[in-house]
């Protein structure tokens, strides 16, 4: 019974995500910049850049042993697939659990079916796990069929381009089951914490906008050539996200009430 | 067991208003019971309170033996729950609205579609069900609700101003709907309104509340001893009565108070056997509305003098 309740709330939530155009913009806007033209820019030009641009040797030593190979473009591509693009790729679930949480919590109090909901016989913990399932769910939704997009259009490109493909490395393993997850987490519970003060949708995702510094830090520290993301450092960032989410998670079941969600 | 009891139920809000102030009343299975008062008076404060959507400052209550305080899924369970802010989804049909507050209810899905038939047929939406609610009108989105309130067969139904935005013929529509509910289910209802004279067409028991304060509880013939449970007469006849206190009102109209219905055929027959014509004779009681309005000023007295 519990579960099926569980059931409607998550179903109605990731129908009402997908429907509404307002957030359909930004929840397919970002993943095809993100996975498919900037992996497209990237891969074009270094395909016309000329090769003593680069400073080869230093550059072939970030790659691993098994990977060794004596073409510049190969080693720029190799390093931009797995160490550029999976910092780049996090813009995609900070964006995605963004919109859906404020959308999911706060928006249902701006238009005021939250109240409706909130009589139902399930637990208000009840209703924020299964809201907060419904935008994970749709932000690691939307970041495999962006990976798998990515993959896609970046191999054929690389084919025509190189006439070799450029595979994935660990890096993406932990980016996608680890980093991403951790992030969207984390998004999602910042917003269940100002849910309660929150009063527009907009508002409560814009509080969530500067987690974005943080990835644009990390992407430029990636161009920098400063410290390349390895998969101790992807695990780290992960780790980092996860605990904070933890931190964040702390104290709302006694800050949330019926009362505080409903007060204005 | 009461359906609902509220004892000494406060609720003061964090900036200091008192919006429910000390209210205790008990109602009985299967009654419609009317909370009434103006606008501000602490209705939906106290629908609230009793749903657990607020925690009291002070006192208690229980929906049939729950306490919402405590568990207030137990009573959401036994509950259905109409207010201004408690609407549906936009992008959603009615029927989908419907599907969907069923499951969430506990509902299984085959019986929840019957019954959201039937529900529509009843509060005349038949034709707007597989509309989305955004081409809703008011009254058709009030109609819904109504609707979404009663998909998992509440005991206890809380109406907050149901047949406000309402036309005269829904609003009757919602009214039989209620009355239909309460005497074939035995559905107890808690109706908050402002319109006084709607709810006395339809109340069994009333609770007449303002600035939080409750001034009374009861039925109507309870409510009358409490102010008068006399009649009053009005009189169309060529001649005054000669033994009882009256107003003259314009030409051979008189109004006058009698205690009971059986003091009128002796004031008749004194005036014919006088050589008097009787023109015309009505009777009636204190309407809900001067009830409330003279319990109110008997509130104000005693707080000037105290
Ligand atoms: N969440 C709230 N915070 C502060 N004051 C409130 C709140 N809700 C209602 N009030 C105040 O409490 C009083 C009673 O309100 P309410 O219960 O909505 O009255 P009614 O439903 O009878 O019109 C009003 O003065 C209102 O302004
Ligand atoms: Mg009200």
């Amino acid at each position: 019974m519990i579960h099926s309740m569980r059931r409607a709330i998550i179903k109605k939530d990731l129908r009402a995500l997908i429907t509404n155009k307002r957030q359909l913009i930004p929840l397919l806007a970002v993943p095809i910049v993100v996975a498919v033209v900037v992996p497209s820019v990237f891969i074009l030009l270094a395909h016309f850049s000329p090769q003593e641009m680069m400073e080869m040797e230093k550059l072939a030593a970030f790659l691993p042993p098994g990977e060794q190979t004596d073409g510049t473009q190969q080693v720029m591509l190799w390093l931009l697939i797995n160490n550029i693009m999976p910092a780049f790729f996090l813009l995609i679930p900070v964006m995605v659990a963004s919109v859906s949480a404020a959308s999911s919590f706060v928006g249902e109090k701006e238009k005021h079916t939250l109240e409706t909901l909130l009589y139902c016989p399930l637990p208000l913990r009840g209703v924020f796990q299964s809201k907060i399932l419904a935008s994970f769910t749709l932000s690691m939704l939307v970041s495999l069929c962006s990976f798998a997009a990515m993959l896609l259009v970046a191999e054929a490109e690389l084919l025509l381009t190189l006439g070799s493909p450029v595979f994935p490395g660990i890096n993406w393993l932990v980016t996608l089951l680890f980093v991403a997850p951790a992030i969207s987490l984390f998004v999602i519970t910042l917003i269940v914490r100002g849910s309660a003060k929150a009063q527009t949708a907009d508002e409560s995702q814009q509080r969530t906008i500067f987690l974005i510094l943080p990835v644009m830090a990390f992407i430029i520290t990636q161009f920098s050539g400063m410290v390349f993301a390895s998969a101790w450092l992807l695990l780290g960032v992960g780790a980092a996200f996860a605990l904070l989410a933890g931190i964040c998670m702390r104290g709302v079941p006694q800050k949330i009430s019926y009362e505080t969600l409903l007060k204005r | 067991m009461q359906a609902v009891v509220a004892e000494n139920l406060t609720k003061i809000f964090p900036q200091g208003k008192k919006a429910v102030d000390a209210v205790s009343f008990a109602l009985g299975q299967g009654e419609i019971f009317g909370f009434l008062g103006p606008n501000g008076a602490g209705k939906t404060t106290a629908v609230k309170l009793l749903n657990g959507m607020l925690t009291p400052t002070a006192g208690c209550c229980r929906v049939f033996g729950t306490d919402p305080a405590a568990d207030p899924c137990g009573v959401h369970k036994l509950s259905g729950v109409v207010t201004e802010h408690a609407q549906m989804y936009e992008h959603m049909t009615g029927m989908e609205n419907l599907l969907f507050f069923g499951a969430v209810f506990g509902v299984n899905a085959r019986e929840c579609r019957a019954r959201a038939d039937r529900l529509f047929a009843a509060l005349e939406l038949m034709c707007a069900k597989d509309q989305k609610l955004s081409t809703y009108s008011t009254g058709m989105r009030q109609r819904l609700s109504l609707a979404r309130a009663m998909i998992h067969r509440p005991k206890i139904l809380f109406l907050d101003e149901p047949t406000s935005g309402l036309d005269p013929e829904n609003a009757q529509n919602v009214n039989d709907m209620i009355k239909r509910l309460a005497h074939e289910e035995g559905t107890t209802i808690f109706l908050c309104t402002h319109q006084l004279r709607y709810a006395q067409e339809l109340c069994t028991a009333y609770g007449l509340i303002d600035e939080g304060a409750l001034l009374a509880a009861g039925t109507l013939a309870e409510l009358r001893t409490l102010v008068f449970s006399g009649l009053t007469v009005r009189l169309t006849a060529s001649l005054p009565p000669d033994d009882i206190p009256y107003t003259a009102l314009n030409g051979h109209e008189f109004s006058l108070t009698l205690q009971t219905e059986d003091d009128i055929p002796p004031l008749v027959k004194k005036i014919v056997e006088r050589g008097g014509k009787i023109y015309g004779v009505s009777a009636r009681q204190l309407t809900l509305e001067e009830i409330y309005f003279a319990l109110l000023e008997k509130r104000g007295v005693k707080e000037a003098a105290s």
